[in-house]
């Protein structure tokens, strides 16, 4: 059971400030939703935590520990990021065994996450004959292959179909009744209401709601509502 | 360490384009020495010196796959899943060269061996006898395999410098063409020879000036040791505290 801790996380870019003194945390069993419009700091927020960008101030820890710091962090954390990318020339169980190897991970464990994530079919090909649903499949394959109890996704949604959507949604789910952390940063309202435990609201760098969303309203309009009235206070 | 090799080792054995290269190599080798076997006067000890000196060539080849084994990966965006797998970036940048290092030498034991092999094949097929069993012959083999190592080491530390596929091979083309006319003409064409490209006459390319002789490669291997060593420690020192966005 492991946790995730922002603790006045502070990043700027140059004279860009991506995040500004923000603070909150995401529970085991649950899908703790990072919700916020384009440009809004989720993205980098969730690069500080993975390690592959460097805090300005504050810190990002998962079970008490940087990224950096633990010990063969792919079988702790699951990563899957807008700018993970695919080798074009790569069939996809490769892409998979190169990951398994650099976890140390058995390569039956390849063949047993491209099995749950419908792959089996494709996982001969090579990555550029896959569809953008596809390549989010091996993304979500690559991030499971550790069997790791935090999982943290990048607007996973994006470019999915609703079947694809739906999907997306029983997997996050099952995976934090299973009793994983599983953090997923979004802009879509929609997903929101139908896949968070809890959500935290970030505005131009900044905390805007953090908690249950029953506390700011389960329904679609209650939601919309609540969240444009959250991020217009400037 | 044996897992970060592993997956390096994955990584290049999974894509065509390894497999593209490693012919490469001795393709290139057996275009140049054609040339001297066809035209050349294989009497003439430089002739012989001349054909195994092609087993540099290939260097160009360990060259740009070094480039691709650092620069490629954020073309392709595979970067991020190396740092989340090894988020301490200096290790992976010492198994990247340790890697591409071997690389090379793969590269340089093919080249070397195309390069001897049809010599021997070449010089009795016009009825000469090839001087297999002078010291020179080893010598310049040698320094021809560590000229690929280099190269392959090179190109590795300066794609992780550069971070741009097409950059780092321009830049790294350009280099090798102005720095090897500029130690052409000041160090004198017996070191000059063991460099890429070298003038040569069977490739009808820039001549470089200065009288033939036989000498060991070992000083433009070392040389170039030096430069793979100084473009590698510069890109430890800069690429360390990098956000990867």
């Amino acid at each position: 059971m492991t946790d995730i801790q922002i603790r006045h996380l502070t990043k700027t870019f140059g004279s860009v400030k991506a995040v500004t003194d923000l603070s909150f945390g995401a529970e085991a069993g649950k899908v703790t939703v990072l919700l916020g419009p384009n440009g809004s700091g989720k993205t980098t927020t969730l690069r500080v935590l993975l390690g592959t960008v460097r805090a300005t101030a504050g810190d990002a820890l998962i079970g008490g520990q940087r990224y950096e710091d633990l010990s063969c962090p792919r079988r702790r954390v699951g990563a899957l990021l807008d700018s993970t990318g695919f080798h074009p020339g790569r069939r996809a169980r490769d892409h998979l065994r190169v990951l398994a190897a650099a976890a140390d991970v058995p390569d039956s464990r390849v063949d047993e996450v491209i099995g749950q994530m419908g792959l089996a079919d494709a996982a001969a090909r090579r990555v550029r004959t896959f569809s953008l649903g596809m390549r989010q499949r091996l993304g979500l394959a690559a991030a499971i292959l550790g069997e790791p109890e935090v999982l943290v996704l990048d607007e996973p949604a994006n470019g999915l179909d609703p079947v694809g959507i739906a999907w997306l949604r029983d997997q996050l789910r099952s995976l934090a009744t299973a009793g994983r952390t599983v953090v997923v940063a979004s802009h879509g309202l929609a997903e929101v209401a139908q896949l968070a435990d809890d959500v935290v609201i970030i505005s131009a760098g900044q905390l805007r709601f953090s908690g249950p969303l029953a506390e700011i309203g389960d329904t679609g309009s209650a939601l919309e509502s609540a969240f444009l009235k959250l991020i217009a206070t400037a | 360490m044996p897992s970060m090799l592993r997956s390096e080792y994955r990584k290049i054995v999974t894509i065509r384009t390894s497999w593209v290269l490693l012919i490469t190599g001795p393709l290139l080798v057996v275009a140049g020495i054609s040339g001297v076997i066809l035209n050349g006067d294989l009497r003439d000890p430089v002739a012989a010196t001349s054909a195994l000196s092609h087993t540099g060539i290939a260097a160009l080849t360990s060259l740009i796959f070094g480039i691709l084994g650092t620069a490629g990966e954020y073309r392709h965006g595979t970067i991020t899943d190396t740092y989340l797998s090894f988020p301490r970036r200096e290790r992976v940048l010492t198994a990247k060269l340790t890697v591409y290092a071997l690389v090379g030498l793969v590269y340089g034991l093919a080249s070397a061996v195309t390069a001897l092999a049809m010599s021997l094949i070449g010089w009795s097929a016009r009825g000469y006898s090839f001087p297999v069993g002078k010291a020179s012959t080893w010598g310049i083999l040698g320094g021809g395999i560590l000229v690929n190592v280099a190269f392959a080491v090179l190109g590795a530390g300066l794609g992780a410098l550069v971070r741009n596929v097409v950059v780092a091979i321009t830049a790294a083309l350009a280099w090798i063409a102005v720095v090897e006319t500029i130690m052409g003409q000041l160090i004198g064409s017996s070191l000059s020879r063991w460099l890429p490209f070298a003038a040569s006459e069977s490739l009808d390319e820039v001549r470089l000036s200065g009288p033939g002789g036989v000498l060991p490669a070992w000083g433009g291997a070392t040389l170039l040791i030096v430069y793979a060593a100084l473009f590698a420690t510069a890109a430890y020192l800069v690429t360390l505290g990098r956000d990867v966005t």
